[in-house]
């Protein structure tokens, strides 16, 4: 925060500067500048460029609000988090611009938005060196002026970047309600419609076609065992922390295991799963298939068969367990 | 009867070996359990457990009713804290009639000892009630192998080891023992049993929050059934009876209250307890009306009540009649609710998911053996197996979303590790008679799937109650248990061999002594079948062992050889599980961290006992009432060891206050000083690493602090200041001056580089120090020898009413005194 508060500080020093410069342009026709460039875009948010900025948003003597984004959308940047926000802080202003059908609201808060590509010197005038940022510029007189209207920044955390979270805590700062409009999302809603009707019809398909009385035990144990197999193999971690799929080398090769005990990477519940899978299997089969078998020679075969494809699973295992931790010391076989 | 061997028969040999080998495993659960003391000493550890220790010197020394009626006031100062209603007081008071009990046959037991030795003799009680389980759901080598497992899968021992003085410790033996008495009164419809089930959830209830597990799984279970189709008057009568009297039972632990009544935790029970009895009422139907329109009737009966059961409780929780999900509660189903809502959830480390390293750590192969054991269960599929099935799926998705939950998983891998383990042993161990296996096989075949098998199982169990469905050879068992007793001795069955040639017939729930004799001389071959084949055919059990096989003629060492080999490969299996547990146990699970060892180049331990120090000196050199500010970390410690008030502690019930401390400690000098004068603390005390490399330290801590802080003062504190410019969390020098005015950054550096020299660095963030530290509000009271604990006197006003950096300005820096 200690950037932004120097940054805003900044921003206090210029516009005091300005004013002696430019004088100052009525309240309302600048409220009106603002407002016919926030109704070029779609979403209500005005497009700012050092000029505006400079002459409507830093006034001291103004009767609405500003909230700003202070961003750097374009692809040169590589600006992740510039996107979420952005795309948050455009579901608000689309949001207020509903909610603002009375004149008074509408007048009352103006999005704005000023891209590193429209105002670079600004940006460097005021010493800005993380983006993205919210700044708000609240009112300073008529009926919804602020205590304090110096200019404050909107920390961005995980809540308050997602459109709800930002709607909730501009919201709390304003003391008025404000509600995000958040797109729906018809194709994901599409996805899940078709996906929910494909399985019923497959349910009725394996209804009519397949005799349940022999099938459907088999098929409640397949369900349970893969779902205790991802769950003891760490899925509900990958859902929960999103570790990429794979990890990398600094050449670039793929690595399967995270170095370490406390992290994964998603291929490796996969493989982990598996490994479980073959070892439950080997099991099943010395238990269930061996004994079945007339030939005694053929049942000696398969029998080893088995016993080693579980001593390899389980030391394949092992091996990479020892690799995740290091100083773990039985190992079987593999080193 | 030839075969006796000391006397006793066949049947009494097992029985002895059985009990022989559960107080075996007794004895290894309890020794593996047993390292912190004999490395430190009998010394409570960590945090909870000194809260659990406090309340029990409280309820030995003051009786139950004063207990009862506690108001501590010297917890979260100035609210204070209702300890009798705000308390699972299940292990307090069994330690206290445990301590009592001992004193009454004049046996002087410190109650400490009683503590510190609880969890550990309650492992063993779990292993009985894991043996009594598997018993229970397959037989008595099943029931063995899980009581051996168990006794030493590190997932539980990570929460019972000596000194580890923890709900946990007695919950899961209460766990696992109601399930047991809950499958048994389902499988007899034993009012009796439905009865104690519900005595020993009370107990549960009593004991740990974790008993809403009990109180969804069992509904569960007993839906389940019904949706299967698998009504029957046994169930109704348990399940009625657990319910009632459970519920009843439950509402009088004052914690718990009339929450039974509107939470949505327990709604389910509730529901299921309706839905039995419309289905009893339905079965009463059934009588009266044609078989077919009967099942059309109970089938669009039972989905509609589902559909409106489910409708009106998302409605009641909506409107709020019943209360929603606690947020603990619902983190779990919601896996990204606790992320952003309730930092002070998600601060505790043992609430993240779980990554498979863990899983493999704390149950190694027993893991790969529990979709084995579904698998069998899937096999057999009577009322327990349905209900095994069911655990595994719930406590598997549990243990995935919150590392801790793992406890609750290991008792059921247990179990189904050891029916897997007991199926293998079964096929391989039998060497007595080589085509038996061939016979085995063909009557597994003609069964053709668990069907037909429980089915008859089923009829059997109305017909004849005497007969045990869950019955195997005793003689199997006999051989089995031998193998895994002897693990050790490395003398295998050998003796046993001989006991196994004359044990058979059922064993099981059932009084031996109403088997028929004869059966006693039954070959191995045909009791290894199902019960139904041995229902059904009476006749094959009287067949002579094949006479023509000489013990040792090479065709027979052939025909031994790949079950020798699968044999010896799941001994060692065995045996790494075991170097594995304690391997595991001694390196992760020994430590108390109230005592903390460290190795020093040449070997040789060095122990390292800050903590003690510090509280103790707060005990003799503090005034009785004084406050004392820390960390909520620390406040069941200092409550239980130095015996001061505190303002915050481990019951993390308000988050306001916490964040209160986060605020104080997070603040400038002048800020804090204000805010603790406010609070009436006397003392400030951090925990800081830096010396010797201690990272579970307060700066290390302190992001969470100030998250938690922020909460709940958005405009005081804020997480970014405490960055660097370079959106580093940093100390010393390159710290930002948020961070290096704050109060626990002042306190854990002050006059640090007096000892470290000015080129020193943290040995925990390996950083550079700051240059100089001043403090002109606090006072250092007292450091421990090795820096790790920090306490600091809040200065008086000064008489003048001048402030305290005026003075310190006024009269020039002190001489540095040296510490030592």
């Amino acid at each position: 925060m200690r950037i932004l508060g120097h940054a805003l500080h900044r921003i206090l020093q210029l516009s005091l500067l300005l004013l002696l410069l430019v004088g100052h342009s009525s309240s309302a026709q600048s409220l009106k500048q603002l407002q016919t460039q926030a109704n070029k875009d779609r979403d209500g948010v005005a497009r700012l460029d050092p000029d505006l900025f400079m002459k409507h948003v830093i006034t001291e003597h103004k009767d609405y609000s500003v909230v700003v984004q202070l961003t750097a959308l374009s692809p040169v940047y590589k600006c992740d988090a510039c996107k979420t926000v952005d795309k948050a802080f455009r579901a608000v202003s689309r949001g207020w611009k509903k909610q603002s059908s009375s004149k008074d609201a509408a007048q009352r808060i103006v999005f704005g938005t000023l891209d590193m590509d429209d105002g670079e010197e600004l940006f460097r005038q005021m010493s800005i060196e993380g983006v993205p940022q919210l700044v708000i510029f609240p009112a300073s007189k008529g009926p919804h002026a602020f205590e304090n209207p110096s200019p404050r920044g909107l920390t961005l955390g995980a809540k308050t970047s997602s459109p709800e979270g930002m709607a909730s805590r501009l919201g709390e700062l304003f003391g008025i309600e404000i509600k995000a409009d958040v797109p729906v999302n018809y194709s994901k809603h599409l996805m899940n419609i078709a996906t929910v009707a494909a399985g019923l019809y497959a349910v009725f398909l394996v209804y009519k076609y397949v005799d349940l009385r022999s099938l459907g035990r088999n098929i409640w144990a397949i369900c349970t065992i893969l779902f205790v197999l991802l769950m003891t193999s760490g899925f509900m971690w990958n859902r929960i922390n999103e570790p990429p799929y794979v990890g990398q080398t600094r050449s670039g090769d793929p690595v399967l295991f995270a170095p370490t005990n406390s992290q994964q990477y998603g291929i490796e519940t996969q493989i982990v799963a598996a490994t479980y899978a073959v070892c439950a299997l080997c099991i099943v089969a010395l238990v269930r298939h061996v004994p079945r078998i007339q030939n005694s020679d053929q049942r000696t075969f398969v029998t080893f068969m088995f016993t080693v494809a579980l001593i390899l699973t389980f030391s394949y295992l092992n091996s990479v367990f020892r690799m995740k931790m290091p100083g773990y010391p039985f190992k079987l076989l593999l080193p | 009867m030839a075969n006796k061997v000391l006397g006793l028969t066949a049947v009494d040999q097992t029985s002895l070996l059985r009990i022989a080998i559960l107080g075996l495993i007794s004895i290894v659960a309890i020794g593996s359990r047993l390292y912190s003391v004999i490395r430190f000493e009998s010394v409570i550890h960590e945090f909870d457990p000194w809260f659990n220790y406090r309340t029990t010197r409280y309820l030995v020394n003051n009786g139950f009713d004063k207990f009862w009626n506690w108001f501590d006031e010297t917890a979260w100062y100035p609210l204070g804290r209702v300890v009798g209603g705000t308390v699972y007081p299940g292990i307090m008071v069994t330690s206290a009639t445990i301590y009592n009990a001992l004193h009454m046959l004049n046996i002087p037991v410190d109650v400490r000892n009683v503590c510190v030795f609880l969890a550990p003799v309650f492992s063993a009680f779990t292993a009985i009630a894991t043996y009594k389980l598997g018993k229970e759901v397959k037989n008595a080598t099943a029931g063995l192998l899980a009581a051996a497992f168990i006794g030493v899968a590190p997932g539980y021992i990570s929460r019972s080891v000596a000194g580890s003085y923890d709900n946990e410790g007695i919950a899961i033996f209460l766990l696992v023992f109601t399930f047991f008495l809950w499958l048994r009164s389902v499988r007899l419809g034993s009012a009796m049993y439905g009865a104690l089930t519900a005595v020993f959830y009370f107990y549960m209830v009593s004991a740990w929050g974790g008993y809403v597990f009990i109180i969804n799984l069992i509904p569960l279970h007993v839906f389940a059934l019904l949706v299967m189709g698998r009504y029957s008057n046994r169930l109704y009568v348990a399940y009625s009876t657990f319910y009632v009297i459970g519920t009843l039972a439950s509402m009088q632990i004052p914690f718990v209250g009339f929450q039974p009544t509107f939470t949505s935790e327990h709604m389910a029970a509730l529901g299921t307890f309706g839905l039995l009895q419309l289905v009893a009422f339905a079965n009463f139907v059934r009588t009266l009306l044609p078989d077919q329109h009967f099942q059309i009737l109970l089938r669009g009966a039972v989905f509609s009540l589902f559909v409106v059961g489910v409708g009106g409780l998302v409605l009641l929780t909506m409107t709020g009649v019943i209360a929603p999900w606690t947020g603990r509660f619902y983190s779990l189903w919601d896996t990204g609710y606790a992320k952003i809502h309730i930092p002070i959830i998600a601060s505790v480390s043992e609430h993240q998911p779980t990554a498979w390293p863990n899983f493999f750590f704390d149950l190694n192969m027993l893991i790969w053996l529990l979709p084995a054991g579904i698998y069998f269960s899937f096999r057999e599929l009577t009322d327990n197996h349905v209900f095994l099935i069911l655990y595994s799926i719930f406590a598997a998705y549990f243990a995935g979303v919150m590392v801790r939950l793992i406890l609750t998983l290991t008792p059921i891998v247990c179990v189904m590790a050891g029916i897997s383990m007991a199926n293998i042993f079964e096929t391989f161990l039998n060497v007595r008679n080589l085509p038996a296996v061939e016979t085995d096989a063909s009557t597994d075949t003609t069964g053709s799937g668990a069907a037909a098998i429980s089915v008859s199982v089923a009829e059997a169990k109305e017909k004849k109650k005497t007969v045990d469905t869950q019955s195997t050879s005793s003689g199997l068992s006999a051989h089995t248990e031998a193998g895994s007793g002897s693990k050790k001795s490395g003398k295998k069955a050998k003796g046993s061999n001989k006991t196994a040639s004359k044990a058979s017939g059922t064993t099981g729930s059932k009084d031996a002594a109403n088997e028929d004799a004869s059966t006693l001389d039954a070959p191995l071959t045909a009791v290894t079948t199902s019960a139904a084949a041995a229902v059904r055919k009476p006749a094959s059990k009287n067949q002579p062992p094949n006479p023509a096989m000489p013990a040792f003629s090479p065709k027979r060492l052939y025909a031994l050889f790949p079950k020798i080999v699968v044999m010896a490969n799941f001994l060692y299996f065995l045996c790494m599980f075991q170097w594995h547990c304690s391997w595991v146990t001694s390196s992760a699970y020994s430590s108390p961290s109230v005592v903390l060892a460290s190795r020093s180049p040449d070997g040789s331990t060095h122990i390292i006992d800050d903590f003690r120090e510090a509280y103790y000196w707060l005990r003799k050199n503090t005034k009785p009432d004084a406050k004392v500010l820390s960390w909520w970390d620390y406040g069941y410690q200092l409550a239980g060891m130095a015996d001061r008030v505190t303002l915050v502690d481990n019951n993390t019930w308000n988050n306001t206050h916490i964040a209160t401390v986060g605020k104080i400690l997070a603040s400038d000098e002048n800020t804090a000083y204000e805010l603790a004068r406010r609070h009436d603390v006397d003392y400030v005390l951090v925990v800081f690493g830096g010396m010797i490399g201690y990272s579970g330290d307060d700066i290390n801590k302190f992001l969470w602090m100030i998250r938690i802080a922020q909460g709940v003062y958005p405009d005081d504190v804020k997480e970014s200041d405490f960055f660097n410019s370079q959106g580093q969390y940093a100390i010393g020098e390159s710290a930002s001056k948020t961070m290096l005015n704050s109060l626990m950054h002042k306190l854990c550096y002050y006059r640090f580089n007096e000892v470290m020299g000015p080129q020193a660095f943290d040995r925990v963030r390996k950083q550079k120090l700051p240059s100089s530290v001043t403090l002109d509000n606090f006072e250092e009271a007292y450091t421990t020898e090795n820096w790790m604990v920090r306490i600091y006197k809040v200065k008086d006003l000064d008489n003048l009413g001048r402030s305290h950096r005026a003075v310190s300005v006024l009269e020039g820096p002190k001489t540095s005194r040296t510490m030592f």
